[in-house]
């Protein structure tokens, strides 16, 4: 089915038809075919009854003859009519037996009919009609019509089997006239049918082809117009179709060209397209217009943005230097605005001074403007300042200004100067000289960047007086943080200065405190006069203090030894310190001695201030010196004399030791201390006096002398007197065992350093006897003290 | 801040001694108490810490100990302090080495180190810093890392100008002498960036080093002609006074000078061993 719904239509319509009309044809001639073996086959069968009754009838006949019931004389009788075919080749007849045994037939004598359709015969139960069968014989089986009758004479069946092929040999001859009728009748009206539709077709695969190529939006050939029918037409409208395409088409190349003036007339009032075109034509003329207005509005405010962002980055850089941030800005400004020389100004106002200060110059070279600094309201910069309007001349007088190059000197044709503000605050003048006019939005641009100008003028002025505060106060900050700590630590040097100091001078009066409670101390001034004096010094030299101040130190020297004192303060005064010992006269006076140190007293410089006398009060010892030394000087005299003596004295020893020796023998020795104990008494004093040794030593002689019991007072004047280190001399009588002694006692007190008692020596002498001998003991008692003190 | 009310005691000031003394080889033990304890305090304000957090910090910290022992010196000093110390040292001490071969000069606790310069200036316009061989020590990295450099503040330091002026220019005891030496011949000054920069032939010359006068004695292999040790010793106690004053004794030539601060004197036992030359020590 697919491939008819692919089929061309005349195809298609061929094929139908012819189809049609042979299963039309054949149809029929079937029809036909059948109808005629039905009849051919009855007739036949009609035929073989006829042929059956008339072998009845011949039978009957012989039957009369011969005799009742089959015999051999009846099969011989009727042998000839039985032997040959009735109709066609092999419908021979035959008599069956009730049980199907041919009983005559011309070659299938004794044969059988076969059972099943012996008994098909038995059960139809009647005794004529006709029945298929199928004839089974050796070599093939073939299907065949019996007809048979009942004979009840021999109790057999007339039949007569036909065979229907050989019956309908002759319908067969008809049926094949029938089917060439039926091809040729198919053909010929497939021949008119194709004959009809082939213009058609033809025009049809035309028209079919430019729909299709129209379709693919190609415009295609226009059609041949062969007839007016309706394909005509329709043809004739394609045609239409193509040629207004055609020029539709052309007016859209046109336009696609840009050739908007293109001549279209559209192919009628509603033409869609062509109208649509028309609109789009004017539309897009319309278009066109605005865009290149825009294009323009657009390079404009390009223009303007480039060059606002470009100065916004000019702006940005440098903006810590405003000369180099001046410098780039009129020299791209001059570049960007394709004029020729520009200057920019700023507004100073410097101690109530108002004037603006050439800041920077593009190919500047005005004679004006040699002068760099212009006052408010002078010439037109000055003006512009004040009215703080742009001023845009295009007559400019011709020594106003000129622009130089090479070639020579210009005027040039428009001058532009604009005011730098920022809310109406005035940050400086930019102007600028062109060959070119200047165009509005050229103006307007050039007062929009000096507003950014002014703004960044001022966040500069800000910024650097900003920085310069921020540098200051951070300089400021760690010079105080610095400054803080130095300070800390001169507060600290201070402090522990103090505190050294105060611990000096705690020392230091301690010392002064020692020295005035002990030692004489007094300053004096390079001139050797006494400025101060402690109460010691007053003390010793028995001077007020204000006797004392003002009074020449070397006026209290000793003159013997003022020379020698001169010498000594002149090398106090080079700075020397001086340890001696000054021999003083004090008031009424007093000898004094000073063991002194003299100090001189510098200041930093190492100027002298004033000389310190410390000294200790020696006049004691010095006086004990003194003394020790005349002592010395005796005691050597003596030495010498000793040793001139020590000859004598050994000469004298051994008369010394008999005198001693004599002296113990002849005097009364005893040793009295200074309380009056008596600690030793020689043997003659217990000879002489006869008082035993324990009885005397160890006893106070206050408490055993006679004196000092009888005459207490004379004893004590005595006793004084030798305290006092002056000799006593006593005599008195005693009686020993009946005999009146005479005993004078010389009481020699002996003196220690001091002056002090330091013992009693006692020598008594029996003077009974040797009153005479005194003066000689008095020398040795002498010459034995002077030895007892050594 | 708790800490700026708390004073520090007694037992505070011992614990901070003994914490420094155990990890590290600095010993304030002889230091003046009072002085110290100002220090502490400001330490414990400076670095808003109590006492426990700032011991414990000594103690794992090497880096912040020497932060803070460097906080307890004071370091106070300028060029030509005390100008009349220095008409002394022109007139009086100085002039003593002029027949001298070399001079060694000592200056201990040298801080910035202005004392260096001023004595390098004044010896050469003396003609004499040829001869001199020039130490210098102080217990601090940092000042002497910038008496190294000789940069100082200007304006600051403007009085130092004023000393210059006083020491080199002028003659107290001459006033019409006036010897007009410019001060680009020692130091550049630049008023902008507000320094005194000292001449590199200056700053090359010192040997600087730390050097710590409790522990360390003398570091150098010398004996002096003059030590200067100005405005230290009046943060040590009086026996500490003495250790250093044995050290200078020892270490000074015979006749040699100390020179000490406006205020400091020697008292006590090595006072004998010293005479009087105005402001300066020599030793017998």
């Amino acid at each position: 089915m697919k491939a008819f719904a692919n089929m061309k239509l005349a195809q298609r319509i061929q094929l139908t038809i012819i189809t049609l009309m042979v299963v039309l044809f054949a149809f029929a001639g079937l029809t036909l075919n059948y109808f005629s073996r039905t009849r051919t086959i009855s007739n036949a069968i009609k035929e073989a009854n006829t042929y059956i009754d008339r072998l009845i009838d011949i039978t009957t006949l012989i039957e009369q003859k011969t005799g009742k019931g089959l015999s051999s004389n009846d099969l011989f009788e009727l042998k000839p009519y039985f032997a040959k075919p009735a109709f066609n080749r092999t419908d021979y007849p035959a008599i069956i037996s009730k049980n199907g045994e041919y009983l005559l037939h011309a070659t299938r004598q004794g044969a059988r009919l076969p059972l099943k359709t012996v008994q098909e015969i038995k059960t139809l139960k009647s005794n004529e009609g006709y029945l298929n069968y199928l004839d089974i014989t050796d070599d093939n089986t073939e299907e065949r019509i019996l007809v048979y009758k009942y004979f009840k004479p021999y109790n057999a069946y007339f039949t007569i089997s036909i065979s229907p092929t050989e019956v309908l040999e002759q319908v067969k001859t008809n049926r094949r006239v029938m089917i060439i009728i039926v091809i040729l009748a198919s053909l010929i009206s497939a021949l008119v049918v194709s004959l009809l539709l082939k213009p058609i077709a033809k025009q049809l695969a035309h028209l079919s082809v430019r729909l299709k190529q129209l379709a693919l939006g190609e415009i295609p050939t226009k059609v041949k117009i062969t007839d007016k029918s309706e394909l005509g037409n329709l043809s004739e409208s394609l045609n239409g179709l193509i040629d207004g395409l055609k020029s539709t088409s052309e007016f859209a190349r046109q336009i696609e060209q840009n050739k908007l003036d293109f001549e279209f007339k559209p192919l009628s009032k509603n033409d869609q397209l062509g109208m649509a075109l028309l609109q789009m034509r004017e539309s897009l003329k319309r278009a066109q217009q605005e865009e290149a207005k825009r294009k323009e509005e657009d390079n404009i405010r390009s223009w303007i943005n480039t060059g606002l962002a470009k100065f916004g980055d000019i702006l940005r850089q440098n903006n810590n230097n405003l000369n180099l941030l001046a410098d780039s800005v009129i020299q791209n400004l001059v570049n960007y605005l394709d004029a020729n020389q520009g200057g920019i100004f700023m507004f100073k106002d410097y101690e109530s001074e108002k004037y603006l200060e050439l800041l920077s110059a593009f190919a500047y070279n005005r004679k004006k403007f040699l002068q760099k600094t212009i006052m408010l309201g002078e010439g037109l910069v000055g003006t512009c300042a004040v009215e703080k309007q742009t001023i845009y001349l295009k007559e400019i007088p011709s020594d106003y200004i000129a622009i130089t190059s090479g070639l020579g000197e210009a005027t040039p044709t428009s001058l532009l100067i604009v005011p730098l503000k920022l809310e109406d605050e005035i940050f400086g003048v930019i102007e600028i000289a062109s060959f070119n006019e200047f165009a509005p939005y050229q103006i307007e641009f050039v007062e929009k960047v000096s507003e950014s100008i002014a703004a960044t003028l001022n966040s500069v002025k800000n910024n650097i007086r900003t920085r310069e505060l921020l540098e200051q106060s951070q300089q400021q900050r760690e010079e105080m943080a610095a400054q803080e700590e130095e300070m800390r630590q001169n507060m600290e040097e201070m402090q522990a200065t103090q505190e050294e100091m105060q611990r000096k001078n705690l020392e230091l009066e301690i010392i002064t405190s020692a020295i005035n409670q002990s030692l004489v101390s007094c300053s004096l001034n390079d001139d050797g006069y006494i400025i101060d004096s402690n109460i010691v010094m007053q003390e010793m030299t028995g001077y007020s203090k204000i006797e004392l101040e003002g009074k020449l130190l070397e006026s209290l020297i000793d003159e013997t030894q003022r020379e020698e004192f001169s010498k000594l303060w002149k090398s106090v005064l080079n700075g020397q310190s001086i340890n001696t010992t000054l021999h003083l006269k004090g008031n009424n006076d007093r000898e004094l001695y000073l063991l002194a140190t003299l100090t001189p007293g510098f200041d930093p410089m190492g100027l002298l201030i004033k000389i310190f006398l410390v000294g200790h009060d020696i006049t004691e010892s010095k006086k004990l010196e003194l003394m020790t030394q005349q002592q010395a000087k005796e005691i050597e005299k003596n030495i010498k004399r000793i040793k001139e003596e020590q000859e004598i004295s050994s000469q004298r020893q051994r008369e010394m030791e008999t005198l001693l020796k004599a002296l113990d023998q002849n005097c009364l020795v005893s040793i009295i201390e200074p309380d009056g104990l008596i600690t030793y008494i020689n043997n003659k004093n217990v000879e002489v006096l006869g008082d035993k040794k324990s009885d005397i030593e160890n006893h106070y002689l206050q408490d055993i002398d006679y004196t000092a019991k009888n005459k207490p007072k004379e004893f004590e004047r005595f006793w004084k007197s030798l305290h006092k280190g002056i000799k006593q001399t006593r005599e008195f009588s005693l009686n020993v065992k009946g005999e009146i002694r005479w005993v004078l006692e010389n009481y020699t007190p002996i003196m220690d350093e001091a002056g002090n008692l330091y013992k009693i020596i006692n020598i008594a002498l029996d003077i009974t006897e040797n009153k005479r001998k005194e003066q000689e003991l008095n020398g040795v008692i002498e010459q034995l003290k002077q030895q007892l003190k050594k | 801040m708790p800490s700026q009310r708390m004073q520090v005691t007694d037992q505070d000031l011992q614990y901070f001694i003994n914490t420094i003394k155990s990890v590290s080889k600095y010993d304030f033990s002889e230091y003046s108490e009072k002085s110290l304890k100002r220090r502490l305090q400001k330490i414990l304000e400076d670095y808003n810490l109590d006492l426990t957090s700032l011991l414990t910090s000594l103690r794992l910290d090497k880096d912040f100990l020497e932060k803070v022992v460097k906080e307890v010196t004071v370091n106070t000093t300028e060029l030509f302090r005390d100008p009349p110390v220095w008409h002394l040292l022109r007139s009086r001490i100085l002039p003593r080495f002029k027949n001298n071969k070399t001079i060694n000069i000592w200056h201990a606790g040298c801080s910035t180190g202005q004392e260096v310069y001023s004595m390098m200036i004044l010896l050469n316009e003396m003609d004499m810093l040829d001869k001199a061989k020039i130490f210098a020590t102080d217990l601090n990295s940092d000042v002497l890392e910038a008496a190294k450099q000789g940069v100082y503040k200007y304006r600051f330091n403007l009085g130092y100008l004023d000393n210059f002026d006083k020491v080199i220019k002028q003659n107290p005891l001459n006033f019409e002498e006036y010897n007009d030496v410019p001060y680009e011949k020692y130091f550049d000054i630049d008023k902008v960036r507000d320094t005194i920069t000292m001449k590199k032939f200056l700053t090359e010359r010192p040997i600087f080093r730390k050097h710590d006068l409790v522990v360390d004695g003398n570091i150098f292999f010398a004996k002096f002609d003059l030590i200067l040790c100005r405005n230290v010793i009046i943060y040590f106690n009086y026996s500490l006074q003495n250790k250093v004053f044995e050290l200078f004794h020892n270490n000074l030539y015979p006749k040699g000078l100390l020179l000490l601060g406006m205020h400091e004197t020697i008292l006590g036992p090595w006072a004998s061993r010293f005479e009087r030359l105005g402001q300066a020590y020599i030793k017998k």
